[in-house]
């Protein structure tokens, strides 16, 4: 992974460049992430994720996935209800258009965390990478936050 | 004078009008008295009537989603934060695991006590689950697994209330106001005392 982060823009320090990605920049696309929030209940039931993604590029940004080193796997979904019912299901990608804002939210887009690796306390960070369509990755902290307190 | 006794006697009349209307949806009408036996989070064999006393919210859900269940039963305490604490303490929220394969008496009892001491988890077997969705004509449905084994499960999405004696008085969805949801249930407990 960190070899593939420095391989595109050689040309930076590599002390830039990891400005760069903490600032949540994606090369190819510039999308910066805000309000990240990771809601976990105790126990081994799944979480969610939510966040705001700002495209400032000129081009679409296309997430297709994310990872995390604190869970098996990381699954882009999203609810919605209809007749009364709520549904749930996942997505293979979610595209921002060029200088849009997109918000997984609660009840709509949200990242499912599933299969914690280790125990979590409120206000715990949680390293997670976004991936996107041309294979850059940007990473993100998610503090870890009650749903209660949504 | 008799006219005038007419006008009074009108008033009242369209006053328990509004006394019995609800600004949720009203459900006396369409649902049955609450009924099932079920197993509690404390893995104990229950009967409804034994909830009866307190007026009772019911919601449908499974502990395997992320998103819509705990987010509207982080809505229902936040709602039922805005009572008073002598309100507060005529309600229970039952939280009815429609996926009780997954669901033990254990971990839905750890997943309501993240929500409140009013939250009791309640889950049983599917029979009898299945038993008190069709009599409240109530769906859900598995969806297929994944490699994993993993499944979703589409479920109904409302808040069901009943009164102190296990009739049906009113749902409360997501798109009523949470205003709408304290004055319906304010109302429900004070029809009680």
């Amino acid at each position: 992974m960190v070899s593939h982060l420095f391989k595109a823009p050689r040309l930076l320090a590599g002390g830039m460049l990891l400005m760069l990605i903490t600032a949540g920049h994606a090369s190819g696309q510039d999308v910066q992430v805000s309000n990240a929030r990771l809601s976990l209940l105790p126990g081994e039931q799944p979480g969610a994720g939510y966040f705001q993604l700002h495209n400032t590029g000129d081009e679409t940004a296309v997430l297709v996935g994310a990872q995390s080193e604190a869970f098996e796997d990381v699954e882009i979904h999203m609810s919605s209800e209809e007749n009364g019912m709520a549904h749930m299901h996942a997505m293979e990608q979610v595209e921002i258009e060029a200088g849009e804002r997109f918000e997984f939210a609660p009840k709509g887009h949200h990242l499912m965390f599933i299969g914690r690796l280790k125990t979590f306390s409120e206000g715990d960070d949680v390293e997670v990478l976004l991936e996107f369509d041309d294979a850059q990755q940007l990473s993100v902290t998610f503090d870890v936050v009650s749903p209660v307190s949504l | 004078m008799i006219k005038q006794l007419f006008i009074v006697l009108a008033a009242l009349w369209l006053v328990g009008c509004v006394d019995r209307s609800w600004r949720t949806a009203e459900t006396h009408e369409i649902m049955p008295p609450l009924d099932f036996s079920l197993i509690d989070e404390n893995g104990q064999a229950v009967e409804a009537e034994e909830y009866r006393g307190k007026v009772t919210l019911v919601y449908f859900g499974y502990t395997y989603c992320p998103d819509v269940c705990p987010i509207t039963l982080a809505r229902l305490a936040g709602t039922l934060n805005r009572l008073d604490d002598d309100v507060r303490d005529d309600i229970q929220v039952l939280f009815i695991s429609v996926d009780p394969k997954r669901d033990t008496p254990e971990v839905v009892k750890r997943y309501t006590n993240a929500f409140g001491t009013e939250f009791i988890g309640i889950t049983g077997d599917l029979a009898e689950i299945d038993a008190l969705t069709n009599r409240m004509r109530v769906t859900y449905d598995y969806e297929e697994p994944n490699q994993r084994g993993d499944y979703i499960v589409t479920h109904t999405s409302a808040v069901f209330a009943f009164d102190r004696e296990g009739e049906a008085r009113f749902l409360i969805r997501d798109s009523h106001p949470i205003t709408d949801a304290v004055a319906d249930i304010n109302q429900l407990v004070d029809q009680g005392d």
